[in-house]
């Protein structure tokens, strides 16, 4: 946070903006949300596949042993359907979020 | 193809631009107060249905479709890094681009890197995604008016170009603004209904096509089945992903898309309209495969066989076909055709508008004729779009690909170039001119290289496809501006407090 009485030379470390080492206070709390919500979404979207690439090489044995949703392979649905939906409920949770932080910083000050 | 006029799309298309113009001038005064001082939830749908007006282009109408018809599960990789891409740019960058208060990606550059070679230089980037992105466009076009006219696809383009230079042309003089939301409107219907109606003739539930459809492939030979349902038959693991992350990267570092966060009277509206703008592009893509998915069931139970060069032609107006082949009702196909046209139309008139801007005031006036006058400069622009228009029409009369390809390589440009800059720009104090520079010139190094030097080069070609190079790309763009910035002296600190006090506080 810039000092009130900003009027002593700011540190180096003042103006210090880096994701991997985030200023204390708002920045730091923004960031932990940011991760958070980044690894969500990484490791659903890549998640799948990557876990498909590693067990199922053969298309019609594939067919036969994985499970089903409505009707289709459920990896199938899973990529086709339900990551859109888990898009949007990330950016909610992440609004959700961001909107509780901004507000008690804005109170704070 | 039959070729032979049909009219009934044609009057339809006449009806709606007209319409569409009349409408325009109707609401002109109403549009111009924007949005008001406060906005309700129910405004965050408005936004949100700007957002996806915004995006939806030829390639999600009319684009997606086809590559499912041609490749099943590997067309997710599209509609994923189309939508996921959202949650990057929320996540990462929307409110602080926003704090930032630069509006175009050359303003930002300029004044995060205080520098104006490196504001020319994604200038340039950024006419030459809007040039490949509207190749995307004019292809569509093309398509479907050589469809609806009965004329060859060289001609259809041609007559295309007119067609949306006129509109554009009508609506600049008139200055109608359209209006986003009932634009959002048009398209979706036109786009579900007739897949609703699809579905019903085919005898699979109706109300929600988006999920009978994955019974339709069930329902196919045991072996096409399997083929389109399997994730690896027509596309690596690694092709899956890269190209799933550069559409992402790629979406948050389009200037089109940047734009958006500004329309919007203040940060949080802009951040909950991505919510909504998410859920109204996601009812475009839960439909979209479900007409590759149907076309591919008529195909099989009327014993239909096409041989993959005819498949490969009619890949792209798959969503037309469909319809057309099961026998709906030819209002219904002349609404499909209408809707990817508007679509078309709609981004690429966004697009010349934008490229023509940035020609005629980053690049002529910022670099050639500082003393050039406003009207000097709108003659500039006027000229700077007819050029632009052109230069599209001539690379769109030999496609290099499908749409959903052509508008990918626009992605993955922005991914290797944009997306670093605005990224490191936001979240490292460090990053200065030179870092931008060098990173912008890699990335438009990196994007171009597989696409000219890859038959000569076939591994280049399998570690960076040309629509998929920002897995690679990105990272390496992001390591080069950072070692560069290291090298070479730091930013001003006046802008490092600009970081710190304005951007990055609550």
């Amino acid at each position: 946070m810039p000092q009130p009485d900003g009027q002593a030379q700011p540190s180096r470390e003042e103006l210090r903006i880096n994701f991997f080492r985030p200023r204390a206070g708002f920045m730091r709390k923004e960031v932990r949300i940011i991760w958070f919500t980044l690894a969500a979404w990484a490791i659903m979207t890549f998640g799948m596949p990557i876990h498909m690439a590693l067990t199922h090489s053969d298309p019609v044995r594939t067919m036969t042993e994985v499970p089903y949703v409505f009707g289709i392979p459920a990896y199938f649905w899973f990529s086709g359907q339900f990551l859109i939906l888990w898009f949007i409920f990330l950016c909610f949770v992440f609004n959700v979020l961001i909107d509780w932080l901004t507000s008690s910083y804005r109170r704070r000050r | 193809m039959e070729h032979s006029l049909k009219l009934t799309p044609f009057f339809l298309l006449g009806c709606v631009l007209i319409i569409s113009l009349l409408v325009g001038l109707l609401t002109r005064r109403h549009d111009q107060g924007g949005y008001g001082v406060q906005v309700h939830s129910i405004g965050h749908a408005k936004i949100g249905a700007a957002i996806a007006s915004n995006w939806m282009s030829a390639a999600s109408f009319l684009g997606i479709a086809g590559v499912f018809f041609l490749n099943g599960y590997f067309a997710f990789a599209y509609i994923l890094g189309w939508t996921g891409g959202y949650v990057l740019l929320l996540v990462l960058m929307g409110s602080q681009i926003r704090r930032f208060g630069k509006y175009t990606a050359p303003d930002f550059v300029e004044a995060r890197y205080n520098s104006s070679v490196a504001r020319v230089c994604s200038a340039v980037i950024a006419i030459i995604i809007s040039l490949i992105y509207c190749v995307a466009q004019y292809k569509g076009i093309g398509l479907v008016f050589a469809w609806m006219f009965g004329i060859d696809y060289t001609q259809a383009l041609f007559l295309g170009t007119v067609v949306t230079l006129l509109f554009l042309m009508t609506a600049g003089a008139l200055k109608v603004s359209r209006n986003q939301q009932m634009h959002y409107l048009i398209l979706i219907l036109s786009f579900v209904i007739p897949l609703m109606v699809i579905a019903k003739k085919l005898g699979y539930n109706w109300l929600f096509p988006q999920f009978s459809y994955g019974s339709a492939l069930r329902d196919l030979p045991a072996d096409i089945s399997s083929t389109y349902l399997f994730p690896w038959t027509f596309g690596t693991p690694y092709e899956w992903i890269a190209l799933c992350f550069t559409l992402m990267v790629g979406t948050a570092g389009l200037p089109h898309v940047l734009s958006r966060f500004y329309t919007v009277p203040n940060n949080r509206d802009a951040r909950w309209g991505v919510v909504w703008g998410l859920f109204f592009i996601g009812l475009l893509y839960w439909s979209a495969p479900a007409f590759g998915a149907f076309a591919r069931s008529w195909l099989a139970t009327s014993g239909t066989e096409l041989d993959p060069a005819t498949a490969q032609a009619l890949a792209d107006i798959i969503v037309i076909k469909t319809a057309e082949w099961v026998g709906l009702n030819e209002i219904l196909v002349s609404v499909l055709a209408i809707g990817g046209i508007l679509a078309a139309i709609s981004t690429i008139t966004g697009l010349l508008v934008t490229g023509a801007g940035a020609i005629s005031y980053d690049i002529y006036y910022r670099l050639i004729n500082p003393r050039a006058n406003e009207r000097h400069l709108l003659l500039v622009a006027k000229g700077a779009l007819l050029v632009l228009a052109l230069l599209v029409l001539v690379i769109a009369v030999n496609p290099p690909g499908m749409i959903a390809q052509i508008t990918a390589v626009a992605f993955a440009l922005a991914g290797n170039t944009l997306f670093p800059v605005f990224l490191l720009g936001i979240w490292w104090d460090r990053t200065n001119k030179y870092g931008a520079i060098a990173g912008m010139l890699v990335g438009t190094v990196i994007t171009f290289a597989p696409i000219l030097f890859g038959h000569l080069l076939p591994t280049l070609r399998a570690i960076l496809p040309p629509t998929s190079s920002a897995l690679i790309g990105a990272p390496v763009v992001i390591l080069t501006m950072i070692v560069v910035s290291r090298l070479t002296p730091p930013p001003p600190e006046s802008l490092r407090r600009f970081l710190v006090e304005k951007v990055h506080s609550p």
